[in-house]
């Protein structure tokens, strides 16, 4: 066996598929194994073209106990003795990577959405500053954990060889976290994430009846309607589904329109990556339009009206 | 009814997200430089462990790890209601990485393990890793209850209610454990004048590695921190500004269509 070994981990079977091809390019050609270690059947796992699969038996309804899985993982490292191990940065996947840092001691890092292997350690790139920022960074010592971002599941590309598949059974240790209640939040909704065009709202807005008026917007734009924090989390004028920015939705679609929303660090972090931003806004001075492509400087509630007129010509 | 309830809750004194600038000829932030503040969650936290004690009584215990001027999240940590503070802090390394910052406060945990529950803010505002309150919790191999929405305290025993992307869960575990929470959990009280100076008048107890019983070695960076940027984002920045309003709707409406953006 030559070349190093990059472990991915998720608890969703849907993350490893990414997983697999995020590692794939960081060994970057060189021959390197990508091992899988996940629950379940390992569908995944081999569709990615890992070239191990760990398939680890948690005793049932463990996963709302963090430790579990990284116990787990902790026999798999000294096992694969990777070179870096991957994980996915949702919220249980940076659980699970802090918790494995700590029992294994090794550098850990998440919301990770570039990673490269040097000769000393492992380059990354974060979002930082709440967004604001990039931060580049080495992870230094053995076995350094990175969870990464999503990103868009590739074909995956096939291993040389069929993937080998080791059992990891996990002793279920004494419960220290016990499981009272889960909803599973309502599937459906709003996707606002993969939206094409944003109308989206603050605090401009005086009463929650003068969101028909964006509404109208958003209807004649072809848009799906969008809102600052408080809008969503204080006002309660529309669910956190609509809600974008550090703590709410990322999105980037190729229009957002932002009305009366002053442009704080944590609301532009959820869209700066949309391909054109406009901006109404009665402070010509507002943050939000150093970030835009186009700018009204206006009440809202004169342009947009006008701007339904102009487009449905009434 | 619960008895008496020692908190704990470790607040960061972190770069601020607003004030911090990056230098016109690199685009590189100086984080040593930056102006700093306490950490958002963690004012969260400290309202949180504040409430219980209200509630239960007890004592609630502020700490943070970092240089001397760190006293500043211990003093905020005060003012919101905390009754005594620790800086932890090692002088050969002004600076601890993620990892150092989990060691020390492992260190504190092990020294004096005499805590019911230790609150974290589910991620500190400049760096959000996310990773320091569960980290801690498996080196001391304490249960850890993350992203907290909701928490109630039950006889010898923390209930949580958390949020993740697809589910919600209500989770249980037995003291002592470890608490993360995120700003939906409460609205942190605002100092008043009096609290503040109270706070400001209160001793802040500093410890170092040889007083936690170990030799700060376990503290070393294993991150190279390289550099933070502010990547360029090229807005053409286009002020539409016709005779009348109509006139701007349509300038917009049209600049928006020659892009393609709109049908
Ligand atoms: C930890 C943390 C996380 C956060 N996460 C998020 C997040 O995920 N998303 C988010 O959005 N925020 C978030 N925030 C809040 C953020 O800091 C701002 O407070 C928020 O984005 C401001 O919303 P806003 O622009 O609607 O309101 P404001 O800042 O009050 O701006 C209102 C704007 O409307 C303009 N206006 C008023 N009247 C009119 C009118 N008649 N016509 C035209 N314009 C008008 C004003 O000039 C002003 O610019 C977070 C904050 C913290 C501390």
């Amino acid at each position: 066996m030559t070349g190093e070994t990059i472990l991915v981990f998720s608890e969703e079977p849907d993350a490893v598929l990414g997983l697999v091809a995020t590692a794939r390019s960081a060994l970057a050609g060189t021959p390197g194994r990508v091992e899988a270690a996940m629950l379940g059947d390992g569908a995944a796992a081999r569709a990615g073209g890992a070239d191990r699969l760990y398939r680890l038996l948690l005793p049932e309804g463990a996963r709302h106990d963090p430790s579990v899985a990284a116990a787990a993982l902790q026999q798999v490292v000294d096992l694969a003795a990777p070179r870096l191990i991957l994980v996915a940065s949702t919220k249980r996947g940076r659980e699970t990577a802090a918790r494995l840092a700590g029992v294994i001691d090794a550098a850990v890092t998440t919301g990770v959405s570039s990673v490269a292997l040097e000769a000393d350690g492992v380059r990354i790139h974060r979002e930082v500053l709440s967004g604001n920022a990039i931060g580049e960074e080495v992870l230094l010592g053995p076995n350094p954990i990175v969870a990464v971002m999503s990103s868009a599941p590739t074909g995956g590309s096939p291993a040389a060889a069929p993937t080998e598949v080791t059992d990891v059974p996990i002793e279920p240790g004494p419960a220290r976290i016990t499981l009272v209640e889960r909803t599973v939040k309502p599937a459906g909704g709003l996707r606002i994430e993969s939206a094409e065009r944003i109308v989206s709202v603050g605090r401009g807005l005086r009463k929650k009846e003068d969101l028909a008026l964006i509404q109208e917007l958003a209807r004649a734009m072809g848009a799906v309607v969008g809102c600052t924090r408080p809008i969503a989390a204080e006002a309660g004028w529309l669910s956190d589904d609509h809600w974008i920015g550090l703590t709410g939705h990322r999105v980037k679609p190729r229009l957002y329109v932002a009305i009366g929303i002053s442009g704080a660090v944590q609301h532009l972090v959820g869209m700066r990556e949309s391909t054109i931003v406009v901006a109404v806004n009665k402070d010509a001075n507002a943050p939000i339009f150093a970030q835009s492509d186009y700018t009204i400087a206006g009440d809202l509630y004169a342009v947009v009206p006008a701007l339904v007129r102009a487009l449905t010509g009434t | 009814m619960p008895g008496p309830i020692r908190s704990w809750v470790a607040v960061k004194h972190g770069v601020d997200v607003v004030l911090a600038r990056a230098e016109r000829a690199t685009g590189n932030v100086a984080m040593d430089r930056a102006p700093r503040k306490t950490s958002d969650f963690d004012r969260n936290a400290v309202e949180e462990a504040v409430r219980i004690r209200e509630k239960f009584g007890g004592k609630v215990t502020a700490l943070t790890v970092g240089p001397p001027t760190a006293k500043e999240a211990l003093r905020d940590a005060l003012a919101i209601g905390a009754d005594d503070a620790v800086l932890i802090s090692d002088p050969a390394r002004p600076e601890l990485d993620g990892r150092g910052v989990a060691q020390a406060l492992a260190a504190y945990g092990r020294k004096h393990p005499e805590f019911d529950l230790w609150f974290f803010g589910e991620g500190s505002t400049d760096h959000f890793t996310g990773t320091i309150g569960p980290r801690v919790a498996a080196a001391l191999g304490a249960p850890s209850l993350s992203y907290g929405r909701r928490v109630t305290v039950d006889d010898g025993a923390v209930v949580v209610d958390r949020e993740y992307e697809r589910e919600l869960e209500r989770v249980r575990a037995a003291f002592p454990a470890i608490v993360t929470v995120g700003q939906e959990i409460n609205q942190p009280r605002v100092p008043t004048f009096m609290s503040t100076l109270k706070a400001s008048k209160k001793e802040i107890r500093a410890v170092g590695p040889a007083d936690l019983g170990v030799d700060g070695a376990e503290w070393a960076p294993t991150t190279r921190r390289e550099r933070v940027f502010v990547p360029e984002v090229a807005r053409k920045r286009q002020a539409l500004a016709g005779a009348d309003v109509a006139a701007s709707a349509h300038m917009l409406l049209e600049a928006l269509r020659a892009e393609g953006v709109l049908p």
